[in-house]
């Protein structure tokens, strides 16, 4: 059928060409991986260690969310792990007053994570750059005196404990593989939401505020609306990632949550696998849960200060070698490849164009 | 009604008076000139009427409505569009993408034909002003020239009312200039009313019928090319003063 066909080659051509503007890279690579990922608990590892990935995969999502605040807006965010801490309590707090399942209050939490986003958001309509930093920065030290100040509602120190599990009725090591799996769907699913925001209309006006505020406005662009948008979406992700660790993991919500590496690690894996990218942060997360949690303490036993220090040196050199991000890179490596065929194809479309006109 | 209308509008940085007392008005289909040595406020000028400073005293009104004082993506929204001086593109996306930014706004989003996808109305914007071969390039990668182009596209792409360019031939090379009146002309016979602030003016008295003049602020002179060409306050404050 020369139409059907007519309609596929359009469509082909049409997808290459948005490919090329939204800037989607190959989707192989982000399979290759997922499959890696979901290979683990059958490779014959210590089933214990399998919480390392898990925690890994719930980092991710925490990362993706601030590449998306930080890398595609342009609002700088040192104070992610406040929506971390934000999930987490959502859910514990719902729990603690009106003890409902699970299926309620995860989502109900996540709520907590866009109200906390939009306070923090509100800041970033007059500051810029630094200045922005830093408000975040202060934000989960304000919100850990907060906590402690009313021990009673938020617990304290110890948080509020005994969160119910996702799989109470499983035995131990097979909750530990059906905790893994949930949450590797988990940061699936939301890593695809967000590059799917960050590869859409939307996710072009994001870019075009982190490049040019003004510019954007004279292009009619509500400024404000997009910004707290993408604070809401980041906050959005940020509690889920939050909220699930709190079920799947430690089982409590405690101030430890505002700890500033966990407002760092997000910035760490991101610089690692490419700012801006969306996939980078992935790549970065798992490289940095491998290497500081696998190898530097059960592959080479050594003292925590030695492991710092190596993890640091490690990281520059990283950073060096690749300077826009080993995601990146690695994704630059496979276009290159792919190249030659889509230049083709849109000369092809072009060729035709001027045919008929 | 007049399109544009100005009324006494008035800017002070500190004891600098930038724009004093300035009323006027532009009418549908027109191209008006903005002239005036460095420093006489044009640019504020601007500033002013597309909501980028608030203005100390005076009235913008767009079609009798009044805009003071609303911010410049309501009144681009409106349809009152402006470039600027220094080109601000967004400099990691295609050059495609900087127009689907500008039919992402609300205005831009309405003024699409609904058979029509953004990306093809782009393409279409793009080869309007010959930047179709660079499509896909970052922006950051064009010259200074496709930039300007870039500029004037993005803001056409709102489908505005009322451009105000603002030196739209800075930094261009002469084959550039002669390009840039070219496709400006060709935008007045498309109907579009036009304000155009400019240094080199023989680019600009190619294209304008009435001209305004400012110095220090202050509008001194307005009338057709001619008349000002003859005004001997125009000259003086070019040239300085006969002895």
């Amino acid at each position: 059928m020369p139409l059907n066909m007519a309609t596929k080659y359009i469509r082909k051509a049409y997808t290459n060409f948005t490919t090329h503007i939204y800037d989607v890279p190959p989707r192989m690579l982000a399979f290759l991986i997922l499959v890696i990922l979901a290979a683990v608990p059958f490779a014959g590892i210590n089933l214990l260690k399998l919480d390392i990935l898990t925690a890994a995969n719930l980092m991710a999502i925490l990362a993706v969310s601030w590449d998306l605040l930080v890398g595609r807006t342009g609002q700088i965010s040192l104070g992610h792990a406040i929506f971390y801490a934000a999930g987490a309590y959502g859910t514990a707090l719902l729990f603690k007053y009106f003890n409902w399942p699970i299926w309620v209050t995860i989502p109900l939490s996540l709520l907590c994570g866009v109200g906390m986003a939009l306070i923090i958001g509100i800041p970033s309509l007059r500051m810029k750059g630094p200045y922005l930093a830093l408000v975040t920065m202060a934000f989960p030290l304000a919100i850990t005196g907060f906590l402690y100040y009313f021990r009673d509602i938020f617990g304290g120190e110890t948080g509020i404990r005994n969160l119910p599990k996702v799989f109470p009725s499983l035995t131990f090591f097979n909750r530990l593989i059906a905790n893994y799996y949930l949450s590797l769907a988990l940061m699936t699913i939301s890593s695809i939401i967000i590059y799917k925001i960050a590869t859409s209309k939307t996710g072009i006006v994001f870019i075009s505020i982190l490049d040019d505020e003004l510019g954007a406005k004279a292009c009619g662009i509500n400024v404000t609306k997009y910004k707290l948008m993408s604070f809401a979406i980041s906050g959005l992700f940020g509690s889920l990632a939050g909220s699930a660790y709190a079920h799947l993991m430690v089982g409590s919500a405690s101030p430890s949550y505002l700890d500033f590496s966990n407002s760092i690690i997000p910035i760490i894996a991101t610089i690692l696998g490419g700012i801006g990218t969306i996939y980078g942060p992935l790549v970065g997360t798992y490289i940095y849960y491998l290497m500081n949690r696998y190898v530097f303490q059960e592959l080479l036993p050594l003292d925590q200060t030695t492991q710092i220090l190596l993890f640091i040196i490690v990281v520059l050199l990283f950073v060096i070698k690749w300077p826009r991000g080993i995601g990146r890179a690695i994704v630059e490596k496979l276009e290159d490849l792919e190249e030659p065929r889509e230049i083709e194809e849109i000369e092809k479309e072009r060729a035709k164009k001027a045919e008929k006109s | 009604m007049h399109l544009l209308e100005v009324e006494k509008l008035t800017k002070r940085f500190g004891g600098l008076i930038a724009v004093n007392n300035v009323s006027f008005q532009v009418d549908e289909g027109e191209i008006v000139g903005i002239i005036g040595p460095n420093g006489a406020g044009k640019t504020t000028l601007f500033n002013l009427i597309t909501g980028y400073l608030k203005a100390d005293s005076g009235k913008v009104k767009l079609r009798g409505e009044d805009i003071t004082g609303l911010p410049p993506n309501k009144i681009a929204n409106k349809g009152l569009v402006r470039t600027f001086q220094i080109v601000r593109p967004f400099r990691h996306l295609p050059t495609i993408a900087n127009i689907l930014v500008a039919l992402q706004s609300y205005r831009g989003r309405r003024r699409i034909e609904w058979i029509k996808t953004p990306e093809r109305k782009a393409m279409e914007m793009l080869e309007d002003v010959g930047l179709s071969e660079v499509m896909l390039e970052p922006a950051e990668n064009l010259s200074y020239g496709d930039l300007k182009r870039l500029e004037m596209a993005r803001a056409m792409a709102l489908e505005p009312e009322l451009v105000l360019l603002d030196e739209p031939f800075g930094g261009l090379n002469p084959i550039e200039t002669e390009y840039m009146i070219k496709s400006i002309q060709r935008m007045h016979l498309d109907g579009h009313t036009m304000v155009i602030v400019e240094h080199k003016l023989q680019a600009l008295m190619k294209l304008v019928k009435r001209v305004l003049v400012m110095h220090y602020g202050e509008l001194i002179a307005e009338g057709t090319p001619e008349e000002i060409a003859q005004n001997k306050k125009v000259i003086e404050v070019y040239l300085g003063k006969a002895k």
